[in-house]
């Protein structure tokens, strides 16, 4: 520590996450006592935060810089899949629902909706008087043609699986659709508020234009290079605050922060865990770390040696020093992982009943004895924070028990389609969803197109239908419980930790929302945050 | 003679360019996974990487590709890239994504030669001159230990110290796309440097030793016996019978920064060629890798052919082809 | 990274036949001794190296080892650690020992780049004094292939390939040979058709010997000096190109080490001053300038002919 100037510094940090309201009152007066800041002098910060906590300032142009881009850049949502796309889908288009601050839900550009008794009829009233930027109304035909594109088996759409069980969208009125269902999906106004299920116009067939009703108007767009918005000066609610936005992105890490401290730009995804101290120690920068559900971990293929030897995967799963992962790799900026993808960050989704597996290299070495084997290939690509670093700790931990890990590192373009899902052991990295049983579901239900360590449990299969039609939520919970140690006892993957989400921030963006499902306020930041003078 | 040794070099750069062509194609057809499965990345499967493929017209047999692709080259037209559509029928057409890059390219490529060619000819000629001395032997053993440095380390301790520390210059070069006037200047600054350091170390190694070399000749050693001195005798005598080899790796640089400074352009975030190239092979974005791979072997042969007609003019010897 | 550099157009000035040349003993200077010096270190290096290593080179210190007495901190930080103790010359980003890594990466970085020469020569070698003897057909279509490969930039190919196929040592090694192949195969075929066309050759034509006499005895011992000079040259761009490639993460398999790739994974360590990112700079270059010293002092024995050919 560095006395007064690190305390005076995180006492700064602490004032910015309380005003942008990353932190409630309580552990803010918390945070301080943390600091050694007295109780009244506590008091007289947080009254100086709340003042600071005016209204948005309107103006100026905000520069962001995800982590990758490149000519694959594209603005149609359903294929949306990088950090950069999901920025500059938030500044042209809307959802129907949006998920805010602590994933909580909100109506977007559906108003208001209801679902039957069983929850396979969702019936969604499209707001009015929203237009797209050139100018073009807003209906029903709109949302269904959107919505519809997620549909059938020749969908390229990348989250249809969400909405596997939807049968069709349908127009009632000018204003009103309806979704129909095969099975119950209490989720799905969640779902909704995913990064992909924009609402575009009806019959696009050139998405370049970015034309939607979102905030900003695309100006001009280059893929791998940069995009420019302005702001919408129709748009159908209050803000967006910045007069322009320049989207774009600095693949280097280094580059990236030394981008921001320098001022170049004011926003970046993605901070190298290893960065954040020196943000911190820098003035007019600090780092927003959100922790999260996303994680690394590593498949063990259940359907072939040695993931199919269940001795074999727990051996895998008591190698892993989890808390030195996320103390020296994630550097704290990180939680410990459970085997299973439901992270603290799911609140009250997250089991807190199963026990913590520890790091136990004895009782790894009797496993991997009776798996009766010594030697295994793992690929890896630095697909998630930490992972290659993950598994370089693994390696050297396995040697000392005798086991023998041979690494093949591979580049990450291609992995998706050649390494992931084939070799029987590599590694893979998941975003968070916006509910547990979405993320489980697409992981781990039987058959899922994406069920990456090919366990199928007819019981967890079974769990998932049902969760979806439970009202009841003690029950609920209990059969996302269930589900969560079925993985965690049963499934091939190996997941060390969960990532917090890094974001560098120039000390003149205010009012990021706190939502844990991607970078920057889950690109959120693009309508509600404000630049101060 | 001189007249046919020029149509000789044009004709062997034109059968090299076809070669060249052919090599890209089949190059590109051994990257595995196409720009479907890169698009739809973890979340492709069968089905969905099926129905892009087919829409996006990926299903035709490879040599007709070459030829089709060939002749839209010959016609002047580059192809259309993927780029921006995704599941969309729309596409960018490869000459609108390159031109800017290149110009982008071109920019710092010249701001680069600018400083660097004049630069390194003065330091090579200055050790040449006093060969053996204080002056030669600092310059050479600091050209080796720059020539030695990774590319990488140079840029990033340079933007730590100028523009992290000392705030002097802008860590990234035109990030913003905004930069005009001394704005862009300083954005250019830092990436210029880092090369300049780069190209340099070479020239000068070439052009010490390509003088050195001619003053070893008998017709030098008369000068110097006469008494001519001997910076006169570098400059009028050794430099003109020097030309060739200087000439010929200012052209290798000069290719060099056309095509190879993917390092410099990724640490400044310079939305130049080479990135774009990378980018390309990653996104497997083939029309566009092959576009820039013909850029790129075709701007090595037109420079080292330059080079090559200044070595003819500079030596009568090589006027006859062999 | 630095461009490949050799003289792309023909080269003809040694047309006056320099194996003619009386041979000297080759006397070094003292920077060439210093340079040999140098040169001998390291390859004793690549012998004893990982025996010699403290501690292997894929081991993460224990962070016990690291708890400073008086500072009640259980798990102290490992990483980027200055040197002391423990680690002589600190730790990676990793909280590896450097010096092991430095010793067990010699091995990795030489050894590749050596190897890779070594084919690069002989690849080059054999298809330079095949175009220059075989005939027109044979010359033309292999210089024509040959500038097609020397036209694509290097970095580009390295990655097109190593996507195609991944990166595993046989294929960096197969990969770096035959970019630099390339260039040998200019310089080996301009200096066949010199020395085919002399007058010596033409003697021994006469004489009846046949073309592989030719081969072993005027056309290879003539280019054997000169060619020596640039080995030492094409070995550091190999260095470099391999750091060029681990820059792109398509270098050499973790855990192992290279030179190139240590700067590189521990560049996040260079704005909290640690040295890890500079050692194996460091190691780069007093290898590159010990081997460059000891060719400029054979090709001063060279009468500096042969410099300005073959840089």
């Amino acid at each position: 520590m560095h006395g007064d100037e690190t305390t005076g510094k995180d006492l700064r940090a602490l004032q910015q996450k309380f005003k942008d309201g990353g932190i409630s009152r309580r552990d803010f007066l918390a945070a301080l006592g943390a600091l050694g800041v007295s109780a009244a002098t506590a008091q007289s910060h947080l009254a100086r935060a709340a003042a600071l906590a005016a209204s948005p300032r309107r103006g100026g142009t905000a520069i962001f810089a995800s982590n990758l881009h490149g000519p694959d850049d594209q603005l149609d949502p359903i294929v949306f899949t990088s950090g950069i796309d999901y920025t500059r889908g938030r500044a042209c288009y809307n959802n129907l629902t949006q998920i805010l601050d602590h994933l909580t839900l909100h109506p977007e550009l559906a108003e208001e909706w209801s679902a039957n008794r069983d929850a396979t009829e969702f019936t969604f009233k499209i707001r009015k008087g929203v237009e797209f930027h050139d100018g073009a109304p807003l209906t029903a035909d709109d949302v269904v043609w959107s919505m519809n594109r997620h549909l059938g088996p020749d969908s390229p759409s990348v989250i249809k699986a969400y909405f596997a069980s939807v049968i069709e969208w349908r127009k009632l009125d000018r204003y009103t659709v309806r979704a129909r269902l095969s099975a119950p999906d209490r989720d799905l106004p969640v779902k909704l508020g995913e990064k992909q299920a924009k609402i575009v116009k009806r019959g696009t067939t050139d998405f370049r234009k970015g034309i939607g009703t979102g905030p900003y108007v695309l100006e001009s767009f280059e893929p791998g290079v940069r995009s420019l918005h302005r702001r919408n000066p129709n748009y159908w609610r209050e803000g967006p605050n910045f007069d322009a936005l320049v989207l774009t992105a600095i693949t280097d890490p280094t580059a990236r922060v030394n981008a921001l401290i320098a001022g170049d730009v004011h926003l970046i995804a993605s901070v190298n865990s290893r960065s954040v101290r020196l943000i911190k120690n820098t003035e007019g920068v600090h780092v927003n770390s959100t922790p999260s559900g996303r994680y690394g971990g590593i498949c063990c293929l259940k359907n072939t040696p040695p993931g199919a030897n269940d001795h074999f995967v727990r051996g895998m799963q008591y190698i892993q020093d989890r808390e030195r992962i996320v103390r020296s790799i994630l550097k704290g900026h990180g939680q410990v992982g459970n085997d299973h993808p439901i992270s603290p960050a799911y609140g009250a989704d997250h089991c807190t009943e199963l026990p913590q597996r520890p790091y136990d290299p004895d009782q790894a070495k009797w496993h991997l004895q009776q798996a009766g084997i010594s030697s295994a290939e793992l690929f890896v690509a630095p697909v998630a924070a930490g992972i290659v670093e993950t598994c370089l700790l693994m390696q050297a931990n396995l040697k000392k028990i005798g086991f023998d890990l041979a690494i093949r590192q591979v580049p990450t373009d291609g992995y998706w389609g050649a390494v992931w899902m084939k070799e029987p052991m590599n590694v893979v990295s998941w975003n968070m969803r916006p509910t547990a049983n979405a993320m489980l579901a697409i992981q781990f239900a039987p058959g899922a197109a994406w069920n990456d360590t090919y366990w199928n449990n007819p019981r967890f299969g079974e769990l998932l239908r049902m969760q979806l039609a439970e009202t009841d939520p003690a029950r609920r919970y209990g059969m996302l419980c269930e589900m969560q140690r079925l993985v965690h006892e049963g499934s091939g993957m190996v997941i060390p930790y969960h990532l917090n989400i890094l974001d560098g921030v120039s000390d003149r963006i205010h009012g990021i929302p706190v939502v844990p499902l991607g970078a920057t306020g889950a690109h959120e930041w693009v309508e509600f945050a404000w630049m101060s003078e | 003679m001189l007249i046919r040794a020029v149509l000789h070099r044009i004709a062997t750069g034109l059968v090299t360019l076809v070669v060249v062509s052919v090599l890209i194609f089949l190059g590109t057809s051994v990257l595995p996974g196409d720009v479907a499965s890169i698009i739809l990345g973890q979340m492709a499967t069968p089905e969905s990487l099926a129905a892009l493929r087919s829409t996006l017209g990926l299903d035709q047999p490879a040599y007709l590709r070459y030829f089709m692709w060939l002749g839209d080259l010959l016609s002047g037209d580059l192809g259309i890239s993927k780029a921006g559509s995704g599941a969309g029928t729309g596409g960018t057409p490869i000459s609108e994504m390159i031109a800017p890059r290149l110009a982008n390219t071109v920019h710092l490529a010249g701001a680069v030669a600018l400083i660097a060619v004049p630069l390194s000819l003065g330091l090579g000629l200055a050790a040449a001159a006093r060969a053996g001395t204080r002056l030669d032997r600092s310059i050479t053993l600091t050209t080796l230990g720059l020539v030695s440095v990774p590319e990488f380390l140079v840029a990033t301790a340079l933007v730590l110290v100028v523009a992290v520390y000392l705030g002097w210059l802008p860590a990234t070069a035109y990030v913003s796309g905004t930069e005009t006037g001394t704005a862009l200047l300083k954005a250019l600054a830092l990436p210029t440097l880092t090369l300049v350091v780069v190209a340099s170390s070479q020239i000068i190694r070439m052009t010490r030793a390509s003088v050195l070399n001619v003053m070893s000749s008998p017709y030098i050693e008369m000068a110097v016996l006469k008494g001519l001195p001997r910076r006169r005798i570098v400059l009028r005598h050794a430099l003109p019978n020097a030309v060739g080899p200087i000439v010929n790796v200012i052209a290798l640089n000069l290719a060099y920064l056309v095509s190879g400074v993917v390092i410099v352009e990724t640490i400044f975030a310079y939305p130049g060629l080479a990135k774009l190239m990378v980018d390309a092979v990653q996104t497997r974005d083939l029309p566009l890798v092959q576009a820039c791979a013909m850029i790129f072997c075709s701007a090595y042969i037109v420079l080292v052919f330059i080079a090559d007609l200044a070595s003819i003019l500079s030596n009568p010897r090589l006027r006859y082809p062999r | 990274m630095s461009p490949p550099v050799d003289s792309p157009s023909d080269i003809s000035h040694s047309q006056d036949g320099s194996r003619e040349r009386p041979i000297r003993r080759l006397r070094f200077s003292t920077a060439g001794k210093t340079g040999i010096a140098v040169i001998l270190f390291w390859s004793a290096m690549v012998l004893v190296g990982p025996w010699i290593a403290p501690y292997h080179e894929a081991e993460f210190l224990d962070e016990a080892l690291f708890i400073v007495p008086g500072l009640d901190d259980p798990y102290p930080a490992t990483d980027f650690q200055p040197p002391g103790a423990v680690a002589w010359l600190g730790t990676d980003y990793l909280g590896r020992d450097t010096l092991s890594r430095l010793l067990y990466g010699a091995r990795t970085t030489i050894g590749i780049s050596l190897i890779a020469t070594l084919l690069a020569y002989l690849i080059g070698i054999t298809l330079g004094i095949a175009a220059a003897a075989g005939g027109r057909v044979l010359d033309s279509s292999l210089s024509r292939l040959n500038d097609a490969v020397l036209s694509m930039p290097t970095i580009m190919l390295g990655l097109v390939v190593i996507s195609a196929y991944g990166s595993s040592l046989p294929v960096l090694i197969a990969l770096t040979s035959v970019i630099y192949a390339s260039s040998v195969f200019r310089i080996a075929r301009a200096f066949g058709l010199d020395i085919m066309v002399s007058d010596f050759v033409d003697a021994a034509r006469v004489r009846g010997e046949g073309l592989g006499w030719i081969i072993r005895h005027e056309v290879l011992p003539g280019m054997i000096l000169p060619m020596a000079s640039d080995f030492g040259l094409r070995f550091v761009y190999i260095i470099l190109f391999l750091s060029g490639l681990s820059f792109l993460g398509l270098g050499v398999q973790p855990p192992q080490s290279d030179w190139g790739g240590m700067v590189r994974e521990n560049l996040a360590g260079l704005p909290y001053g640690a040295i890890a990112p500079l050692v194996p700079a460091l190691a780069i270059a007093t290898l590159t300038v010990a081997i460059n010293l000891v060719v400029d002092d054979i090709s001063a024995h060279h009468g500096g002919k042969l410099a300005g050919e073959i840089i």
